[in-house]
């Protein structure tokens, strides 16, 4: 299939696409990690000073927004995975439970149809101290409650990572579901006649058997976190204070607000370098995978 | 109709070679079938023949024209595959015109020709429907459609009738000799299928190991094969394959063998060269030339007695299996005969004179 | 071949007709108690995962005098649209306040463009990596794996650098084409992925037929794709209308999306906070993919486990 003028056409059409990658991702990224070196403010300056190419870094972590900012990452990075958790069990119920799986189905995954911003849109109302879930509560004279969390430097995170599992737990369902039923039917059928008990099926059956799900999803959901950013601006713009900052928003706002380049362009490089240490496994993973299936799948 | 050669042909993937120095010459108006088992490179062959796969070496030409670095659709060829390949969202007509896409006739010269065909193969009243809406054998129908409103001279098959059932298959069979009746294409037909071959083939290419073992007609194969793999592989039952020696005395030549009471008479074998005296030789005996059960014949070449393993029936047909030193020996017989072999009894069978085949047990090759 | 009896019924017609008898009684097996208790769970998470969507419909619809009566759960005692209608067309966005319709025409003017750029490249690359041999595909798409997770921000500035010197930043064609190249990776590998399962004797029989890179691909392949097609439509505009990002970057006066509208109006706000008014807009901006979630919704599964499970 690759003779003469057929060779030539197909290098020809792909040519868009080998541009954008080259310019648009590869060019981008050389070019911001070159910048990250200089002492660029307003506008680029692409003198290195060698002496002191760290130094933006170096400002970096010595920048206590942008210490908050990562340990707000890997807090929201633990506290997301209740996604996964919840998404599991979810899909292990309405796998096992045949009847309304449309229905339950078709209620946990809204939230994926809708924007992050009007997830925190709503949120932010349900936290609402005087107006919101903290007033209902009260109303029903449970008033040791405090739904105030966004209120407070201390507690605001735990509200977006609830906010985020909101919206979350519905995608790791539907992959964990993918999942279940990708375990051989004749699996449930000789656990049932060995009377193997509920709890014992699950954990040392099935969750083994869905390792690479669970694998795919932590992927996934840590990429998601280094990205997060709509969903910190929606419901506290990064307050109280900067106790919501996380990287994404470090990052913009060293270029809005800040505007220095070479210091945004420092704080995106640590991202990338986030982003590549939760990759890396993602692509032995991916490998690892491909030779499995060239054997007998379990 | 034009001829088609390979010359030379090397075929390698990386390290691994395919094809090693292949030459074949048919005629035109040929129908050669390429056969043999999977792996065997008839496929591969076929396909280098399309221009689907680039020759790493070596030359293709087709008439007298050399294609070997021409585009699939410059080669003047026509292609019928496995499983028909026909465009899934085309009704039969679209699948039709799809295949003039690459000539530039004019519209009323693609409709007649389309018209000729849809006529030829009877699918006029599927003119409208998708292939999904059709039965395999008017899909295969359809697949040769495609292939005949190029009004190319030379057509591949690529297995065709794998997928059909047997009583389709055998309709199909028919089908497409007519076709090389009626239009004298040069065909490349490629199937694992010996009778396919033996029925249709004008001229056979027996394969195995991307080399071709024997070139000829289906007559020569069968009743002469060249070596051991191409009598193995025509004839089922499969031919018996006896190890033997050769007792050479003056005119008369005979062939020591387990089980044959004073061995097979070979004096009247056309050796290539003569044989020496305490050859080792395979001795290839078709199991239908073998006579009647428990009869000793005069004339025979020799007779076989050894204990009968078992037998069966296949309708109009019997088989017998006698045990020999470690192998099953298979003789035809008449269906009325079979009650009379019994499991374990020694009984005598006699091997018709002139029919035996005889290789060199250690190259394979016919002597 | 149906078994006739002596009377000339099928074995079929019988056991319709006649009344069987029955010889061992069998209890009506009712419904067992640990599916109840599944299913009330999966109700209450239900009743979980429906509560904001319940909170803002029915906050959009109360009064401002009920709303600070601080009931967040009770039905509007006056119904009123007033909020929505206020919300549309008035709400303040920074100093502009022209409500959210001018969001959503943006929002539409950026999807159009954004989807036919981003579904075209993507679907013949995918094309022309899955079905001809290119030499160099590998390694290729191995760097779109990589392209697809790499995060906005290491490539946003040279972005928004480049737009400028192409002066299509701030304009609607800006945003839809970044949201193009963005999505470019991603889709390409789905494409790509689903173009490889398209039996291999079709394309062996289009290069007999045709030999032809692109009337192959528009009229075989491309009418090969419908489903494909819808997943991927669907997963980008639900990806584009609800983006942030983007519109907030490369958005500019009258150019910025629905959801940059939304959050400059619930946000950036003076005086009272006019909830009714917050919710409603939050509303306009989640109804058009909620709707195509709703009607759509198989599509949507498929998009995801599509999207997730790559390479």
């Amino acid at each position: 299939m690759r003779i003469r003028w057929s060779r030539w056409a197909p290098q020809l059409a792909l040519t868009p696409a080998v541009a954008i990658t080259m310019v648009a991702f590869l060019g981008s990224m050389v070019w911001t990690i070159y910048i990250s070196l200089t002492r660029s403010r307003r506008f680029p300056d692409y003198e290195i000073d060698w002496s002191e190419w760290g130094r933006q870094y170096a400002r970096l972590f010595n920048d206590d927004a942008w210490l908050i900012a990562l340990k707000n990452l890997l807090i929201l990075g633990v506290g997301s995975t209740l996604a996964i958790g919840f998404g599991f069990i979810l899909a292990c119920l309405i796998d096992r439970e045949k009847r309304g799986e449309g229905f339950f189905r078709t209620v946990f995954l809204y939230p994926l149809a809708v924007s992050l911003i009007v997830t925190g849109v709503a949120w932010r109302w349900l936290f609402d101290p005087n107006l919101g879930l903290q007033a209902f509560f009260h109303s029903i004279g449970l008033t040791w409650l405090r739904f105030d969390w966004l209120a407070s430097g201390d507690t605001a995170i735990y509200g977006i990572i609830l906010a985020s599992v909101w919206q979350g737990s519905g995608f790791y369902m539907a992959l964990m579901l993918a999942g279940l039923k990708g375990i051989n039917t004749e699996i449930w059928s000789a656990a049932r006649l060995d009377g193997v008990s509920t709890w014992k099926f699950y954990t040392e059956i099935v969750i083994p058997m869905m390792r690479f799900t669970f694998l795919t999803c932590a992927i996934l959901l840590s990429l998601g976190v280094v990205k997060a950013y709509d969903i910190v601006v929606a419901m506290t713009n990064g307050g109280p204070g900067q106790s919501t900052w996380v990287p994404a928003y470090f990052t913009i706002s060293a270029y809005w607000q800040k505007s220095n380049l070479g210091y945004a362009s420092a704080a995106a490089v640590i991202m990338l370098l986030i982003t590549a240490a939760v990759f890396l496994p993602m692509v032995l993973l991916t490998l690892w995978q491909q030779r499995r299936s060239g054997r007998v799948a379990a | 109709m034009p001829s088609v050669s390979f010359e030379h042909i090397v075929k390698s993937y990386g390290a691994i070679t395919v094809l090693n120095d292949l030459n074949l010459s048919i005629d035109d108006g040929d129908f050669l079938v390429l056969l043999g088992p999977s792996g065997c490179g008839k496929t591969t062959l076929l396909n280098l023949l399309a221009g689907l796969l680039e020759v790493t070496d070596g030359r293709i030409t087709i008439g007298d024209r050399d294609v070997t670095d021409l585009d699939p659709k410059d080669r003047g060829l026509a292609m019928v595959f496995q499983s028909y390949a026909l465009y899934p969202t085309k009704t039969v007509r679209g699948n039709l015109k799809f295949g003039l896409s690459a000539s530039k006739l004019p519209p009323e010269e693609v409709e007649q020709r389309i018209a000729w065909a849809a006529k030829l193969l009877q699918i006029e009243p599927l003119m409208n429907r998708k292939p999904a809406e059709l039965s395999g054998g008017q899909r295969q129908r359809v697949a040769i459609g495609r292939a005949l409103v190029k009004k190319v001279g030379v057509f591949l098959f690529d297995e065709p009738l794998s997928n059909l059932d047997a009583k389709l298959r055998t309709e199909m069979r028919l089908e497409i000799k007519k076709l090389h009746d009626e239009l004298n294409p040069t065909i490349v037909y490629v199937t694992h299928d010996q009778i396919e071959a033996m029925t249709m083939a004008t001229r056979i290419a027996v394969m195995d190991g991307g080399v071709i073992q024997q070139f000829g007609t289906p007559d020569e194969i069968y009743e002469r094969p060249a070596n051991i793999f191409v009598a193995g592989f025509i004839g089922s039952p499969a031919m018996n394959m006896l190890d033997a020696r050769l007792k050479v005395d003056g005119a008369r030549i005979l062939a020591e063998v387990e089980g044959a009471v004073g061995g097979i008479d070979l004096s009247d074998y056309p050796f290539m060269n003569r044989p020496n005296d305490g050859a080792q030789i395979v001795l290839g005996l078709r199991p239908e030339h073998f006579g009647p059960l428990g009869v000793i014949l005069p004339d025979a070449a020799g007779t076989i007695a050894l204990p009968v393993q078992y037998g069966e029936r296949t309708g109009s047909d019997a088989t017998v299996y006698f045990r020999t030193g470690g192998k099953l020996l298979a003789a035809r017989l008449d269906p009325s005969q079979l009650h009379a072999a019994r499991q374990g009894e020694t009984m005598s069978v006699s091997f018709l004179k002139g029919r035996a085949n005889v290789f060199d047990a250690r190259t394979g090759r016919r002597l | 071949m149906s078994q006739i009896s002596v009377t000339g019924q099928t074995a079929i017609e019988r056991a319709t007709t006649e009344a069987r008898p029955v010889y061992f009684p069998r209890r009506k097996k009712g419904i067992r108690p640990r599916s109840i208790a599944i299913l009330v769970f999966l109700t209450m998470c239900a009743a979980f995962f429906c509560v904001p969507l319940y909170v803002i419909v029915v906050t959009s619809l109360k009064t401002m005098d009920q709303i600070r009566l601080g009931e967040i759960f009770s039905l509007p005692e006056v119904w009123t649209v007033q909020p929505w209608l206020t919300a549309w067309n008035d709400a303040c966005s920074g100093i502009n306040c022209n409500g959210l319709k001018v969001g959503f025409v943006n929002s539409l003017a950026i999807l159009f463009p954004s989807l036919i750029l981003s579904l075209a490249i993507s679907s013949v690359t995918g094309y022309a990596l899955a079905l001809w041999n290119v030499r160099w595909a590998g390694p290729f798409m191995f760097l779109l794996f990589m392209c697809a997770f790499v995060p906005f921000q290491i490539i946003m500035i040279p972005l928004i650098v480049l737009s400028g010197m192409l002066k299509i930043y701030g304009t609607v064609w800006g945003i839809a084409i970044v949201h193009a190249v963005l999505s470019m990776p991603l889709l390409t590998l789905i494409f790509r992925n689903y173009y490889k399962d398209i039996p291999n004797e079709i394309m062996r029989a289009a290069m007999m037929d045709s030999g032809s890179f692109w009337r192959t691909f528009f009229e075989i392949i491309l009418p090969m794709s419908g489903n494909i097609l819808i997943v991927v439509l669907i997963m980008q505009i639900t990806s584009i209308w609800n983006d942030f990002l983007v519109g907030l970057t490369f958005g500019g006066l009258g150019t910025q999306p629905m959801t940059v509208i939304l959050a400059n109006v619930v946000i950036t706000t003076t005086g009272e906070v006019v909830y009714n008014e917050n919710m409603a807009a939050a509303l306009l901006t989640a109804i058009p993919p909620l709707v195509i979630y709703f009607f759509l919704g198989k599509f949507f599964v498929q998009g995801i486990t599509a999207g997730a499970i790559k390479g």
